[in-house]
């Protein structure tokens, strides 16, 4: 491995020591230089918005057409590029109420959640497999991460568990699955080094019910939220000042649970940390340490940057 | 290769920040501006539960023993005979004492990976046990058919409009059965879409309708108790009742197949006039997404009083198990041999409901 190299619309946040910043988005022209003129054969793409607060527009913008862009730079016989490794979501399945209870990977082709971003994690992920089909010798792995708490910058679900009270759906009482952060890194990080083509749920063994995990976090559940059009309740909710995603209000009222079977099968490792220590742990892991980027590192990396920028202009 | 694993560490430290790093910009990019990271929000709600309304929680089950023993008193004055006897009394005392217990459990509530409250659900079960003996007094016979450990899929007809058949079956099994065992239900998909009850169904161990689910149960020696005929089986209208629906695509037996599970073929006499259905309002039932919208006699003139089931007398058999689980696992690949056990198993249950309706006497008594 010669060298790693980061790649991002605005500058890094934390101190990247071995891997070199490239300060770009995915426009195709772009990228297809950047593959070739690295000779990059890993790519590990991870720009996919999946539990942020991002509108259907940026999400469709990001998931989709990045990801096709990416694709397309990546494709062709001269293309460097031997493994692919994309990150997707559970919420591809779109938390349907009659999901099967643990939601195998084929069962996406079934689920017909009418959510904008389970839609187009599906039509991403169309567009990898047919990458996959025509550029044969490549390894493409799909991980669909499950849902996070978000340790170093809460996901709006762990902001939901910091929450003093927690309103809740009435009437339901859904089985929740997590993701520990440092598991995804890891499951990110092995599909990276080896080839395991294919398409893998990754998410902590064992389920919570949301009553359970309330109880856990030592919060008081109040169960208010009418649970019809659901996008009542998040208008609702904003006005309190906790902003709930259309898919997060999904999740909270049927959950999603998903097999790792197929995980474990294939690279021979399961997310270590289950659903309730990853949410103990969520809970007791006080203030975030701040990062480590001095003023003065800040600074050179900076004027790196714009020098690197004004090379590529020329 | 040689190199790579050399840095093993290094990658997996670069990936790390890496990936931190694309989540939190991500976030950053969001709509409503929460820029600077990471500011949980409060929800603002009313002050939280006074103690008194806890003090009288605690105090519930004496005072409800305090009132139900003045009314019998009362009574007892008025009649001169014991309407409420002591027995009766204290069972209902002790079941909502317990229920306050339940549900004041907190962290330690025991719920499988499927969401099932055995210790909630077996505390239902006085309910369960009155309507099974005294409303509608179910005769269960066959019951040695069903092992006393081990899988099996348990397969019956479905009628009545509401899943109530199950209830009763599954009440068998704890009541009567010399090791009482709970029965898993497959429950036809758009119940897990309504809101308490879908909570009722998953807390009671039922579970969706899917093949992956079934399989996944039997592995776990669980018995599973699955009606093929689905919703259209409980929206029989009144002339069609006792005659069998379709067995769904027969999924049931690839599942008993590849579980390697017999299949304990069940007939159900008495829940098909529990609501005689004399219509289905087709649009109604449209328009809040239900599969029928049901018209009894009873429903929906009388409002929520009409969906009170009528009390006819009931009958249940178990037949003896069809051997799939001495059969190849691969069979379940044999469309051919799939529809023969299918066909056996409605002929059996189609039998036993004749054979039943024979010895039921009269429907209500």
């Amino acid at each position: 491995m010669a060298a790693i190299y980061g790649l991002d619309i605005e500058d890094p946040r934390v101190g990247l020591d071995r891997t070199e910043f490239v300060h770009a988005d995915t426009r195709h022209s772009l990228l297809t230089k950047l593959v070739r003129g690295l000779g990059v054969d890993t790519v590990v793409h991870c720009a996919v918005l999946t539990e942020g607060r991002a509108s259907p527009r940026t999400v469709h913008e990001t998931n989709v057409i990045g990801t096709m862009n990416l694709l397309a730079a990546c494709s062709g016989a001269d293309s460097p590029v031997r493994r692919v490794v994309v990150k997707s979501s559970v919420a591809v399945y779109g938390c349907e109420p009659y999901a099967p209870s643990y939601a195998r990977e084929s069962y996406a082709e079934s689920a017909s959640a009418r959510e904008f971003l389970a839609n187009d994690l599906r039509e991403m992920e169309q567009l990898v497999s047919d990458f996959q089909v025509r550029s044969g010798s490549t390894a493409v792995t799909v991980l669909r991460l499950g849902h996070r708490l978000g340790f170093q910058y809460p996901t709006p679900l762990g902001e939901y568990f910091l929450l003093s009270r927690v309103p809740t759906f009435h009437g339901f009482d859904p089985r929740l699955q997590l993701l520990h952060d440092d598991d995804a890194v890891e499951a990110l990080y092995y599909a990276a080094a080896a080839d395991h083509g294919g398409v893998f749920n990754v998410a902590g063994d064992g389920v919570l019910l949301l009553s359970q995990a309330i109880r856990l976090a030592g919060r008081r559940q109040l169960p208010v939220l009418f649970p019809f059009w659901r996008g009542l309740a998040r208008t609702g909710l904003r006005v309190t000042g906790y902003d709930m995603p259309a898919s997060l209000a999904d999740f909270l009222a049927y959950g999603c649970v998903v097999d790792i079977d197929a995980l474990e099968r294939e690279f021979g490792w399961r997310p270590p940390h289950t659903t309730r220590e990853t949410l103990i742990q969520f809970l007791g892991r006080g203030e975030p340490e701040p990062q480590n980027v001095g003023p003065q590192e800040y600074e050179l990396s900076q004027y790196l940057q714009r020098r690197r920028r004004l090379a590529a202009h020329r | 290769m040689s190199e790579l694993t050399s840095s093993d560490d290094r990658l997996r430290h670069q990936l790390g920040l890496l990936y931190t790093d694309v989540n939190a910009e991500l976030r950053r990019r969001g709509p409503n501006g929460h820029r600077n990271g990471h500011r949980p929000a409060r929800v603002r709600v009313p002050a939280p539960v006074p103690d008194v309304i806890e003090k009288v929680k605690a105090e519930l089950p004496v005072l409800a023993l305090q009132a139900v023993g003045e009314l019998s008193l009362r009574l007892r004055d008025l009649t001169g005979r014991d309407v409420i006897d002591l027995a009766t009394m204290m069972a209902i005392v002790q079941f909502f004492s317990q229920q306050v217990e339940l549900a004041n459990r907190g962290e330690a509530v025991q719920v499988d990976d499927f969401g099932f409250d055995q210790e909630w659900t077996e505390s239902l079960l006085p309910i369960f046990r009155w309507v099974y003996r005294n409303y509608w007094r179910v005769e269960t016979t066959g019951l040695e058919h069903v092992p006393a450990e081990g899988r099996a899929l348990l397969v019956s007809n479905h009628a009545g409009v509401l899943p109530w058949d199950g209830s009763m079956i599954k009440t068998a099994l704890l009541e009567e059965h010399p090791h009482p065992r709970h029965a898993r239900a497959l429950i036809a998909q758009f119940f897990f879409g309504m809101p308490y009850l879908s909570w009722f169904l998953r807390r009671t161990g039922q579970t969706v309708g899917h093949p992956d689910d079934s399989v996944r149960l039997l592995e776990r020696d669980q018995l599973v108790l699955v009606f093929p005929e689905g919703v259209k089986g409980t929206g029989k209208p009144w002339g069609e009742r006792y005659r069998l629906r379709r067995f769904g695509r027969g999924g049931y037996v690839q599942v008993a197949l590849q579980a390697r599970a017999p299949i304990i073929p069940i007939s159900v006499v008495g829940s098909e006039e529990i609501y005689p259905m004399i219509g289905d309002i087709g649009p109604i039932a449209k328009l809040i997404g239900f599969p029928y919208f049901p018209v009894t006699p009873l429903f929906p003139w009388l409002g929520l009083l009409g969906t009170l089931p009528l009390p006819s007398k009931w009958r249940i058999q178990f037949h003896p198990p069809i051997r799939t689980d001495l059969m190849d696992a691969e069979a379940a690949d044999d469309q051919n041999l799939v529809m023969t056990v299918s066909d056996q198993v409605r002929d059996t249950i189609q039998q036993g409901l004749y054979e039943n309706l024979r010895l039921r006497r009269s429907t209500w008594f």
